[in-house]
């Protein structure tokens, strides 16, 4: 443990497992002069290995008081219900104020996802997403005006998901990208975060059946949420049986389990590609 | 339906160029010999909801139809 990279490895992962073990939310961290005795480090050891665990988001620094548990993140798993919805889940009250409901022509990149024409019109929907009155993210969302006529005849609907069942478009499928940005600074006013904080990206496209029915695009608080990716093993590759270049196959494609990570290098970004997480039917 | 597995096959360039495919919950994902030998609006009229090229790796989009799609693609290739 001569190593100053160990020391503070030690450090952090003490101080990590007394977060999530043994200390709750609003708990005070032990002192600097105590971590430094009992690990026998510097003061920069111990201020290096906090410092980690502040930008985890696990802890929070309050000036001139200490440094305490950070609440919790939320895990945020990808599959198709509404923030509504996972939110009532968890025991949370949701709620959103309403920063814009129109009418407008299709962009070409929501065109695209929403599979109509150019020209064709859509609801645009922009909202703050709150659970228990704190802000929790910034959703946009696009319906077409083909399939949902008058969208926002009683106003913003409470549930997008809701508003297209009760005109007997069930969502039950869909795709979610996610990637970690930096927040822009309008949406870090809305979020109540500081400039240049982590945000989740989130891109999901939802379906009814064959119908591409809402798309939205939203920015999650990545100081309050993790992404939850359930797993398993991808299903069983399909191979031509006679292979074109001669290495002949036997018939019926075998399985190529060992193999399922080809071709995955290019494709990072796709959370979906080679893992169940964005299954919707089970 | 069959006639989906064969229309979406032979706008991936017919069996001779496919290497192998991987069905996703939500996606097919090939690895082709010749990408240019794919026909993207093809696969759009066999129902695909999105296509992505990058290098000969070739993601279909089908939703949770890819289930029963293998199935049908794996008795023709």
């Amino acid at each position: 443990m001569r190593h100053p990279v160990l020391k503070y490895v030690r450090v952090r992962d003490y101080l990590r497992s007394l977060v999530t073990h043994e200390l709750a939310v609003g708990d005070a961290i032990p002192s600097e002069r105590l971590l430094c005795e009992r690990f026998g480090v510097s003061r920069m050891t111990v201020r290096q290995a906090v410092d980690a665990l502040v930008v985890d988001g696990l802890l929070e620094r309050e000036q001139g008081r200490g440094t305490f548990v950070a609440p919790t993140k939320l895990d945020l798993e990808v599959r198709l219900s509404s923030f509504g919805e996972e939110m009532r889940r968890r025991g949370m009250e949701p709620s959103s104020k309403v920063l814009a409901t129109e009418e407008v022509t299709a962009s070409p990149d929501i065109a695209d996802a929403l599979e109509l024409l150019p020209g064709e019109r859509v609801f645009y929907l922009y909202r703050v997403r709150y659970a228990d009155g704190e802000p929790m993210a910034i959703e946009q969302t696009w319906v077409p005006s083909r399939l949902a006529p008058s969208f926002f005849a009683a106003g913003a609907p409470d549930s997008v998901y809701g508003e297209l069942r009760s005109r007997g478009l069930e969502p039950d499928w869909g795709e979610d990208t996610v990637a970690a940005t930096e927040v822009d600074p309008e949406d870090a006013g809305l979020l109540g975060l500081r400039p240049g904080r982590a945000v989740l990206r989130l891109t999901r496209r939802t379906f009814a059946g064959e119908i591409a029915c809402a798309y939205s695009r939203s920015s999650y608080r990545a100081d309050r949420y993790m992404l939850w990716v359930p797993l398993r093993a991808p299903k069983r590759t399909l191979i031509p049986r006679a292979a074109p270049d001669g290495n002949g196959q036997p018939a019926g494609a075998e399985p190529r389990n060992g193999q399922a990570g080809d071709g995955q290098a290019g494709d990072v970004a796709q959370t979906e590609a080679g893992s169940p997480a964005t299954r919707v039917l089970p | 339906m069959k006639s989906q597995a064969a229309n979406i096959l032979a706008a991936l360039g017919g069996v001779a160029n496919i290497i192998d495919i991987e069905p996703c919950t939500t996606r097919l994902r090939s690895e082709v010999h010749d990408p240019a030998l794919v026909n993207v609006p093809a696969l759009r009229a066999a129902g695909a909801h999105g296509v992505m090229i990058a290098g000969r790796i070739v993601q279909v989009v089908m939703g949770p139809s890819v289930d029963t799609l293998a199935t049908d693609l794996e008795e023709l290739m």
